[in-house]
């Protein structure tokens, strides 16, 4: 024991670490857990691990990193096992023998990193992983920067920094939209909307838009089924003010009987240009309020005309009361500020403002439809129109993203099976488009066309169905899936190439798919899609009796448009 | 590998945008390399590797003005037809080439121009330019594929007339405005000058009209210099010229009086207006003064107009001034709808609006906060690649330098009240001196409307924007 002491006393730590071959034990476990993090990166997502499964393994090798090196250096193997160093015999050790073994180990090792290396640079994907190439783009993982974080009261906050520019945009998400209405009231989330320019205690009408201005600052905001949300865009020196604004009028709202008048004009004014006086939103209409019979997604944003004329003081201050509450808000801040700065001045401004009781829940859902549902607009129109939908998943629900990656196959640009068939081939369409809803509750995927003059209604119907139809029964190809994957991907970096596109994006995650940090799992998600994925979703949701189809076409007796 | 790349996209998230004096508005152009070819073409490359992605503008100068006599929507159909099949690939397979890869890339024709915009992953940009060149160079010009894109067209725009009527009323308008002029040529055409196009009069067209001393490539985003300029080089320094000589577009002096277009559409809820005369062009010296009066006046949100007709009375969702300033004087008009029975209210707003502009002015206040707005706002409009390769496009098309850009915070914050005052007074038309254009629904608005002027009446299913004038003998420059 004596002699031990006086050994580490003269050959020092060091030395002693390295007879005991702790640095080799070190470099042979760094390169074997290189190795380890490459075999499990690309095998666990293909075993239908999930995700955080890859982040447990780098926590796990992480931890055994110190205790890898605390066993080399109180153990040592000998030819009669393992054993404590300070137990063996030192004229009896074999540790130039281990670390020889060591050595050789290590040589092994460093020949796999560089075979392994030399075949990523070869093949960019593995020979059998033939599905299609991964793209040559850059994965993103979360960017540090991005913090976020739920005051007292229940507001959540998301700050991405990113100082390109000298501006900054906030996005306000508010929990309330056409869900939340009712036979009466409908139109009121988006009416309430407006209502929000419109004075408080502490502020005439009109002022809150003469101050942002006058700071160099720009706002707007819109109204969906699910949410109402508020954007400003103003230069880094007005932050401050946009947060004296916005806890203004989150705290302190009046409305005055004749500005409320005058802004009931403005959305009936509205309401005549997107809908009344627009043969696509007119049809639209109608064909979201037959496709529900129970949710209140039957209801248009824009509210009913008789709604609009009758919603009263009393309704709008209740809505205030009921959904504003910091607690139902998502705030968003991108651009040229700091999180500290943000949470700061979030801590001055919002959190003094009491958390609610949360709203009742929009506890309906809609119903299995149970056959096909049609109906017919009759108007004045030039080019007739066919609208289809269909019932399908929720914001959150795993069928959401492949059947996005299945509407890019099918209405995606001048390549999609639908523009090709009915459009170029056939000549039956003037343009196919579509979409599906990704809100709180289930939606729908809704399809709709603009046809020729005289065109045959039925026939394009009947095209249109069995394509939809070919899908659920034969699939689609595995080029398609990967032009699919190839849209996402360019449209995620697309969004993240503005400050504007980068705090919609991180509200959209944050309030409808469970946290901003699911934004970026999108690239990835999106290629462990497979084309049965696509296929089964398209088998649960092109069903006719699943299906409502409207038509809107100039009355039987109208002369047909002439041709030049 | 996932945990290499995170780091790298981190790199590429918090790279900085551009080499910009980005305080308070001051942007200015980031460094970017001008090369002149041979033929006339002119490259632009601007490195700019936020996100990976990378932006092509391409512009061929000519557009609508030098569509062929009574063959509105020549250029608009040539650029929806060089999309259609290029190079070794059909149609199909161009669209799924482009598609593919999940880039974008549209074509369309404006007043002055032809545009086309490329948007690619930075991956995909050797396939960029090569469909981009493809169709610039070697387009099939199918006829089959031509008579199907002149029939769509020619529908796209009956279907615009049963959903969009108040994006109708540029074209309207400038048809009424401008007569037979260029700048009244409908950017698109119409149902009647696109039947009048043949595949023979578009391959002549072609000939005539598109060319390298024409084209303007212009690319920013994630690519390396070196390499993309040897590439658009190769691409584009072979391609011939156009043989005929863009058309000289003469300057129209503003007219004096008052004529009125009333375009009936039965059942409309609302009368859509457009109230105009001619206006400046694009070198108008005190561009900053006209950008502040059109602030204040009709440019925003808080502005006079909007005031007056949304946030006071409530007739309208919407109000604004709209200055068009292309490379001679275009129009400056006042755009608006209101429900059916408030027509004449609104419009009559509209004109006490403009004649305050003239009579009062604008207040020391007002200009500063136009000043703040216009400066605050200036740098979202230079923050992306696409938007970088646009900017330069259009400096480069209309022959104007950097100072365009770099100068104009400064210029905006100079302007004083004086300026600003002879600038309205220079360029809003009186309201004596007006042209309107009304879509409505025309028997529940004719009487009331008759007494803005002499009226010229037209359906909305007539195949054409160009609405002869009944009353061009009262018009001052016709």
């Amino acid at each position: 024991m004596g002699s031990l002491a006086e050994t580490i006393m003269i050959m020092g730590l060091y030395s002693e670490m390295r007879r005991r071959n702790v640095f080799k034990v070190a470099m042979l476990y760094v390169i074997a857990a290189w190795l380890l993090l490459r075999v499990t990166d690309y095998l666990l997502p293909r075993l239908g691990f999930p995700h955080w499964a890859d982040e447990f393994v780098v926590v796990l090798v992480l931890l055994g990193f110190p205790l890898a090196l605390f066993f080399a250096y109180i153990y040592e193997i000998t030819p009669a096992g393992v054993k404590k160093t300070v137990d063996v015999d030192q004229t009896q050790s074999i540790v130039y023998k281990t670390g020889q073994k060591l050595n050789a180990a290590l040589a092994v090792l460093l020949v796999l990193v560089i075979a392994s290396l030399a075949v990523s640079r070869l093949f960019p994907t593995f020979p059998f992983d033939e599905e299609e190439p991964p793209p040559h783009v850059a994965k993103p993982g979360v960017p540090p920067e991005i913090r976020g974080r739920r005051l007292e009261n229940g507001l959540k906050i998301v700050v991405w920094p990113d100082h390109d520019i000298p501006n900054v945009v906030m996005y306000n998400f508010v929990r309330a939209g056409g869900r939340n209405e009712y036979p009466g009231i409908t139109g009121l989330s988006h009416f309430f909307e407006h209502m929000m320019f419109n004075g408080t205690s502490t502020r005439e009408p009109g002022e809150f838009d003469r101050i942002m201005e006058a700071a160099g600052g720009a706002n707007n905001a819109y109204t969906t089924s699910d949410v109402t949300v508020y954007q400003n865009w103003f230069p880094s020196s007005a932050l401050e003010l946009v947060f004296n604004l916005e806890a203004d009028r989150l705290q302190n709202l009046t409305t005055d009987p004749e500005v409320f008048e005058s802004e009931r004009g403005v959305v009936y004014s509205e309401r005549r240009t997107a809908v009344d006086d627009n043969n696509l939103r007119r049809l639209h209409e109608q064909v979201q309020a037959t496709a529900y019979v129970a949710h209140p997604y039957q209801f248009p944003v824009i509210g009913w005309p008789s709604d609009i004329e009758g919603w009263t003081q009393q309704d709008v201050m209740a809505f205030y009361r009921t959904y504003y509450a910091p607690n139902n808000l998502t705030m968003v801040f991108t651009g040229d500020v700091t999180a500290d700065e943000v949470f700061e001045l979030a801590e001055t401004y919002f959190e003094p403002i009491p958390a609610q009781q949360p709203p009742d829940a929009v506890r309906t859902l809609e119903p299995e439809q149970q056959g096909q549902r049609r109906l017919i607009v009759e108007t004045d129109a030039q080019t007739p129109m066919l609208h289809m939908a269909f019932h399908a998943g929720a914001a959150r629900d795993p069928e959401t993203l492949p059947m996005r990656l299945l509407l890019e196959i099918l209405v995606g640009g001048d390549s999609s099976r639908l523009h090709q068939l009915l459009v170029e081939r056939e000549a039956l369409a003037v343009s196919v488009n579509g979409f599906q809803d990704e809100g709180f509750d289930p939606g729908l995927v809704y399809f709709y066309l603009t046809l020729p003059p005289n065109a045959d209604v039925e026939q394009v119907e009947t095209r249109l169905f069995e394509t939809l139809a070919a899908v659920a029964t034969d699939g689609v190809t595995l080029a398609e899936v990967a032009k699919a994957r190839n849209i996402v991907l360019a449209d995620f970096w697309r969004d993240l190439a503005t400050i504007d596109g980068k705090a919609s994006a991180l509200g959209r995650f944050e309030v409808f798919y469970g946290g901003y940090e699911r934004l970026f799992a999108l690239p990835e998600q999106v290629e462990r899609l497979t084309a049965d994925d696509l296929q089964a979703v398209a088998a649960a949701v092109f069903r006719r009796n699943n299906m409502t189809v409207g038509v809107l076409r100039a009355p039987r007796v109208a002369a047909a448009p002439e041709t030049p | 590998m996932r945990r290499l790349s995170v780091a790298v996209s981190i790199l590429l998230l918090s790279c900085t945008l551009f080499d910009t004096a980005a305080s308070a508005g001051r942007v200015t152009l980031p460094a970017y390399e001008r090369v002149a070819l041979d033929n006339g073409t002119v490259l632009i490359l601007n490195r700019h590797a936020e996100v990976p992605l990378i932006g092509i503008r391409a512009v061929l100068k000519g557009g609508a003005v030098a569509d062929p006599a009574g063959m509105n929507g020549m250029a608009g159909l040539y650029a929806a037809l060089i999309g259609k099949g290029a190079g070794d690939r059909d149609a199909a397979s161009f669209a799924e080439a482009i598609g593919g890869v999940g880039g974008m890339l549209t074509a369309g024709a404006g007043l002055e121009s032809i545009d086309i915009e490329a948007d690619f992953l930075a991956r995909d940009a050797d396939l960029a330019v090569e469909l981009l060149s493809d169709m610039l160079m070697r387009p099939l010009l199918d006829e089959t594929e031509f008579d199907k894109l002149r029939e769509r067209s020619i529908n796209l725009i009956r279907t615009a007339k049963d959903t969009n009527l108040n994006g109708l009323m540029p074209d309207y308008g400038a048809a009424f405005l401008f007569g037979a002029h260029p700048y009244g040529n409908p950017t698109n055409g119409s149902e009647e000058t696109l039947g009048n196009i043949s595949h023979e009069a578009l391959l002549a067209y072609y000939e005539a009209q598109i060319g390298g001393d024409r084209l303007i490539v212009s690319v920013s985003g994630d690519f390396e210099i070196d390499a993309m300029r040897e590439r658009l080089t190769a691409a584009f320094g072979g391609w011939r010229p156009a043989l005929e000589p863009l058309p000289e577009v003469a300057a129209v002096e503003p007219e004096s009086g008052r004529r009125v277009l009333l375009v009936d559409k039965p059942g409309a809820t609302q009368t859509y207006f457009w109230i105009a005369n001619v206006g400046v062009a694009v070198d108008y010296p005190s561009r900053a003064g006209l950008e502040i009066a059109n602030t204040v006046y009709g440019g925003r949100f808080t502005s006079m107009l909007n005031t007056a007709l949304r946030i006071e009375s409530g007739l309208t969702y919407g109000a604004r001034s709209v200055l068009l300033r292309p490379s001679r004087p275009g129009s400056v008009a006042i755009s608006s709808y209101t429900r059916t029975d408030a027509t004449v209210e609104a419009i009559d707003m509209a004109l006490g609006v403009l004649s305050r502009l003239h009579e009062k002015g604008i207040g020391e206040s007002m200009i500063e906060s136009a000043q703040n707005y216009i400066l605050g706002q200036f740098p979202t409009r230079l923050e992306t690649a696409a938007q970088l390769a646009g900017q330069l496009a259009v400096l480069e098309a209309h022959g104007l330098d950097d100072s365009y850009v770099n100068a104009y915070a400064e210029a905006v914050t100079a302007a004083d009240r004086a300026s600003v005052e002879a600038v309205i007074a220079e360029v809003y038309p009186l309201p004596d001196d007006l042209v309107f254009v009304l879509l409505g629904d025309a028997d529940a608005i004719r009487d009331s409307i008759a007494k803005y002027g002499p009226l010229t009446e037209a359906a909305i299913t007539e195949p054409r924007f160009r609405i002869p004038s009944s009353a061009q003998q009262d018009s001052g420059n016709r």
